[in-house]
């Protein structure tokens, strides 16, 4: 099973990440024309169901919603071309493509990165887990992007760029005698829609990324953007080993749900909107979402799934 | 062939069993005569009270809903070659007219499954029941659709749809649990057979206006694939991780891909520009020369129903035993 760990600072969006990932895979899973399909386990859909509950009635995660959350099993399954296979399909004879992935989520990174430094990673199965990843889901909250290299270096930005880049270390270190290891590094801009226009000028960027379909351009855009906040993580990842474990071309998805009625001493509720004819949903990125589920294929061939 | 009936509390399970039953009554006085069907006598007690509480237009009553945990009635399907035979010899014990089914049905919650896949004991019997279960039946109530954000009812549809998505997925895994046991076992069962049954309770509290925005008619159509349409039609809006987990138990290995859907409602009495006060009263058919007094319910459809295990029990009774086999084998080694 594909693990992916998924960090970010503090109130970074990882617990909405997941609830969106959940909620885009309960969009595809439902869509009329049955072309993608998954499973939660009992005990993940007991804990991402909370959160979906909440994200679908206009709140964000609650602290105690994120305190249950800690690593969520789905097993995806994608669908063949369409015609004659489709139709077997959906007779039980000729079921998708499957993988099924473990989303590990470290909720404090500073803490979780301890143990590895005192040495006693190999003793702790979650720990263990997390130097076998497959791949690592990296949130880069877009309230926080510098304005300029001296906030970046003494602001949290920096702090995290350097946790980063000794996570992808240490990770590197474990399994420098695995030949054939593969770590795909998932860069998720969260909250795009409060980022700081000036923190996009400072990185030279526009205000808009280029769509999904336009790879070349939106990977740029999105390096120009790292390259700024967090160089030590890219100068990282962007090393070409001779041995050991390599780095897969990142993936690059930008992070939104829109949000209403702020006020003093209130919090921000998340948007809804509607979906079809009379449904609703939250007012977020689906398309990243829906485009990142389909990503995970690819993760799931590299992982040997 | 045991159907372990899964439902939220409050979906309608025994209002569902009763209906079943008034149901069963009706069709099985038919002048056709081509359905019969035989209840044990604990049963029969207990659904002639649910009935005859229906015949005086009430629904069933708390202490009556604690009563039922297991339910049974044989079912008896004239096959379709001695139909064709002569009056005489259709009735002579030789000819076995009938096909027989018996029908079970387990008042299951979540909790149950809930303690089995947390512990892997089942302490209740009425668990083990469910290994034996070729069909499940889950009640989706339609009472809890709204499509008003800002309402409480709303945060209610959004924790059901959790609640029944987790039923079936509990289910699942329960009998992906047990195959998988067998199979360490010793035993070469078959991958996990169900017949999922969804029933859409209280249908006619569901708006028109709701059916109209989403292109649909009161009432199923035709055809098993357009019956399957329309339910999905529903589930997509109100209730999509049901649906999608409904969808996903053949990714998990527990296929519901052969789900039949069928609608119940049962007509209550209004008071025109008037709130009900307590409990509804349920609308009753004046009579006629084929019966009468009865509850004003979704008769076709429970008939439908009823015909749907006909055609399981015409077509698969070999399957079912080979489940039925394995399950004893599993009882046998556990014990």
């Amino acid at each position: 099973m594909p693990r992916v760990v998924i960090i970010g600072e503090r109130g970074s969006g990882k617990t909405t990440f997941l609830g969106l990932l959940y909620a885009a895979q309960v969009k595809s899973g439902t869509d009329a024309r049955d072309d993608f399909r998954f499973h939660v386990t009992y005990e993940s859909l007991d804990e991402i169901a909370e959160v979906f509950q909440q994200l679908m009635s206009g709140s964000f995660p609650d602290a105690a919603s994120k305190e249950g959350i800690h690593e969520i099993r789905f097993h995806l399954s994608y669908g063949r071309a369409g015609g004659f296979l489709s139709r077997l399909r959906s007779r039980g004879s000729a079921p998708g493509e499957a993988a099924s992935f473990h989303f590990i989520l470290l909720r404090n990174l500073e803490d979780e990165l301890s143990p590895f430094r005192r040495g006693t990673s190999g003793t702790n199965g979650k720990l263990r887990d997390i130097l076998d990843t497959d791949a690592i889901a990296i949130l880069v909250d877009c309230t926080g992007l510098a304005l300029s290299h001296e906030e970046r270096a003494a602001g949290s930005m920096g702090k995290y760029d350097t946790a980063v880049e000794s996570l992808l270390s240490t990770i590197q270190r474990s399994r420098s005698r695995d030949l054939r290891s593969v770590l795909s590094p998932i860069f998720v801009f969260s909250k795009f829609d409060s980022v700081r226009p000036e923190a996009l000028r400072a990185a030279d960027v526009e205000s808009e990324p280029p769509g999904i379909s336009k790879a070349g351009p939106r990977s740029a855009y999105a390096r120009a953007l790292l390259s700024y906040n967090l160089p030590k993580t890219m100068a990282k990842i962007g090393v070409r080993e001779a041995r050991g474990l390599k780095f897969a071309t990142p993936s690059y998805w930008f992070s939104w749900v829109h949000t209403e009625g702020a006020a003093q001493g209130r919090p921000p509720k998340v948007r809804l909107r509607r979906s079809g004819a009379i449904g609703w949903e939250p007012d977020y990125s689906k398309d990243e979402y829906i485009a990142l589920l389909d990503s995970l294929r690819t993760i799931a061939t590299h992982a040997g799934h | 062939m045991p159907c372990a009936l899964l439902g939220d509390r409050a979906s309608g399970k025994t209002t569902f069993l009763g209906l079943l039953y008034a149901a069963q009554v009706r069709y099985g006085t038919g002048v056709q005569d081509d359905f019969r069907f035989h209840a044990p006598m604990a049963s029969l007690g207990m659904m002639s009270a649910v009935y005859e509480g229906m015949k005086d237009g009430r629904f069933p009553s708390a202490t009556l809903k604690e009563e039922i945990t297991e339910l049974g009635f044989i079912f008896g399907y004239l096959r379709k070659i001695v139909g064709k035979l002569p009056y005489y010899i259709r009735q002579q014990n030789w000819a076995h007219p009938f096909s027989t089914l018996r029908f079970s049905a387990y008042d299951v919650s979540g909790e149950d499954i809930e303690e089995f896949i947390d512990t892997g004991i089942a302490s209740r019997p009425l668990i083990q029941q469910l290994l034996k279960s070729v069909v499940v039946g889950v009640l989706v109530d339609c009472s809890k659709m709204t499509t008003e954000i800002d309402t409480p009812v709303y945060k209610k549809m959004l924790r059901y749809d959790s609640t029944v998505a987790k039923l079936i997925v509990a289910f699942q895994t329960y009998k992906k649990q047990e195959y998988d046991r067998l199979k360490d076992s010793g035993i070469h069962p078959e991958p996990p057979r169900i017949y999922p049954v969804f029933v859409m309770s209280k249908f006619d509290t569901l708006h028109d206006d709701v059916l109209a925005r989403l292109g649909l008619h009161r009432g199923f159509p035709e055809g098993k694939r357009q019956r399957k349409e329309y339910a999905e039609a529903l589930l997509r809006v109100f209730v999509p991780q049901t649906l999608s987990q409904i969808r996903g138990g053949k990714v998990a290995g527990v296929s519901m891909d052969k789900a039949a859907y069928f609608l119940s409602w049962v007509r209550t009495e209004t008071q025109e520009g008037m709130d009900p006060v307590g409990q509804p009263r349920i609308v009753r058919t004046g009579f006629a020369p084929e019966g009468g007094g009865e509850p004003d319910f979704s008769y076709d459809e429970y008939v439908n129903f009823i015909e749907h295990f006909r055609e399981i029990a015409h077509k698969i009774p070999d399957e079912i035993l080979e489940a039925e086999k394995f399950a004893d084998q599993a009882v046998v080694r556990s014990a």
